[in-house]
């Protein structure tokens, strides 16, 4: 009965993990579709990971210290020349987290 | 996850553009200004962009490859803050020689004038002639202290230089215009280092309006620190408001107007606002004038080991617009103080002074502090909490704490 238990565990576990994952992937596809498309954020940033070359605002790969939360909070309300995407309702709250997402997992690879 | 170089539609630039001419012009700088930004800006061998590839990487901390701050103990040991030493803050990308062209060339146009004109860069240097020491430093100098979570480069103290600069007086320049229009309130000058970007200039040029007075201790440099004024630094014309924080000392300079209203661009009209926290808005005070400030530069725990015995405690001390008075330094937080001496020569009002204070610490762990004093002002315990974390002079979040062995 415990090996049935702790068989089922692993195997939700498992199967969690894989979802995870997936969800990862799709929201990892989506953020990069964002950052060169509705978001243009390529246009501006580069990004090795997204082969993106623009350069008004800081290579993306040199920023110190950026987490998945910075990017949502800068994205959010803008700075400098960088447009507020989400005070100005060029990107949805959800499009924000995942092109933050994306971006916080693609620098420096 | 595979690397996806899918072609961008750079038209969708246009967020950026306000009318049809300028998402045209973006649209063809589409391809233009992208290869010119990346033919610059790649990393360097020694970890820093070309661009500034001449720097002292040691000396220097990395933000990001467009916000680089000075070592706490590398703004200077003989006053004059070393170009490769000085920090980095560009609001738009530097631009290339190949943007800027021949220097003596370069055109610069004055309005708000009795008889408005436009001089070549090799015209302004038949105009007059001078040189002048002043602070260097970025509004946003001391954001790293802030608690609340600001946007933005996380500056210490790095964020300031003092600079020998060379140029024009602006009044000489103006003399030479038949001088100022009687009703101009503004100094406004503006850079064109926006241009090649083609983005729409009320949001991306760098145009800074400051009380007319100004220009009267103003100059046009094109020389730092006995070179030619860097591209990186705005070359290779730069307007110098001293006693201004660094946005007003703007880069890549095209233009120097006397106005009746402050310019509307962005970077005039909503940013640089010193707000409350949780507030925004044009309302609020702009980046102007630079506050009475000082800190420590050595001994710091980037200076190494500290033995107990005699010590050297050494720092700059700024008076802003006002020549910088008097100095105090604590090494117990604050409870006590000792006036320190000033050491070199005094460069004038706008520059910073040096200053040492000889004792004796035993084994230990200290707390060192410094506090300046212009006369009227002199700097407070605390930060001014705003929103973007700027013009931070509050004496406590300066020191630093040192272990004496």
């Amino acid at each position: 009965m415990k090996i049935k238990s702790f068989l089922l565990i692993l195997l939700f576990s498992v199967i969690s993990k894989i979802h995870i994952s997936f969800a990862d992937e799709a929201k990892m596809k989506k953020g990069l579709e964002i950052f060169n498309e509705k978001a243009a954020c390529a246009a501006c940033h580069i990004l090795k990971a997204a082969g993106s070359e623009g350069n008004i605002g800081p290579n993306l790969d040199t920023v110190d210290g950026l987490t998945q939360a910075s990017v949502i909070d800068i994205v959010t309300y803008g700075l400098g020349v960088m447009p507020a995407f989400g005070e100005d309702e060029i990107l949805t709250e959800e499009e924000i987290v995942i092109v933050s997402f994306y971006v916080a997992n693609s620098v420096g690879k | 996850m595979s690397k996806n170089k899918s072609k961008l539609n750079l038209n969708r630039r246009n967020f950026l553009t306000g009318t049809a001419t300028l998402a045209g012009i973006a649209a063809t700088a589409s391809v233009v200004p992208i290869t010119i930004a990346n033919a610059n800006h790649s990393e360097g061998t020694k970890g820093l962009p070309d661009f500034i590839n001449w720097k002292d990487r040691d000396a220097l901390i990395v933000h990001s490859d467009k916000g680089i701050e000075t070592h706490r103990s590398a703004i200077g040991e003989s006053l004059i803050t070393p170009n490769r030493n000085v920090y980095i803050r560009n609001n738009m990308p530097t631009m290339t020689d190949t943007q800027i062209g021949k220097r003596n060339d370069w055109k610069v146009s004055i309005e708000g004038v009795k008889n408005p004109k436009t001089f070549t860069l090799g015209q302004l240097k038949k105009l007059g002639h001078t040189t002048m020491a002043s602070i260097l430093q970025c509004s946003g100098n001391g954001r790293g202290f802030f608690e609340h979570k600001v946007r933005g480069s996380q500056w210490k103290t790095g964020a300031a230089a003092c600079v020998m600069w060379t140029g024009v007086p602006l009044m000489a320049v103006i003399d030479a215009c038949g001088g100022i229009n009687r009703d101009a309130v503004f100094m406004t000058s503006s850079g064109v280092d926006h241009e090649p970007t083609g983005l729409d200039p009320k949001k991306a040029m760098v145009e800074r309006s400051v009380p007319k007075q100004v220009y009267q201790d103003a100059m046009l440099a094109w020389e730092m620190n006995g070179v030619p004024l860097p591209n990186a630094h705005g070359g290779p014309l730069r307007m110098v408001t001293p006693g201004y924080f660094g946005i007003n000392n703007v880069k890549h300079l095209g233009k120097v107007a006397f106005t009746t209203k402050e310019s509307s661009v962005k970077y005039m009209k909503s940013s640089y606002r010193i707000s409350p926290i949780g507030k925004k808005g044009s309302q609020y005070p702009s980046c102007w004038e630079m506050p009475v400030k000082s800190w420590i530069t050595r001994p710091t725990d980037e200076t190494g080991i500290t033995r107990a015995g005699k010590v050297q405690i050494v720092g700059v001390a700024m008076g802003g617009t006002r020549k910088v008075r008097s100095v105090k330094v604590s090494v117990d937080g604050g409870k006590s103080w000792k006036k320190a001496k000033f050491i070199g020569p005094d460069l004038g009002k706008y520059a910073w002074r040096q200053f040492v204070l000889e004792t004796t610490l035993s084994t230990g762990r200290y707390n060192i502090a410094s506090l300046a004093s212009n006369g009227p002002d002199k700097q407070p315990e605390l930060r001014m909490e705003n929103r973007r974390g700027y013009a931070h002079n509050g004496w406590k979040d300066h020191s630093v704490n040192v272990t004496v062995v």
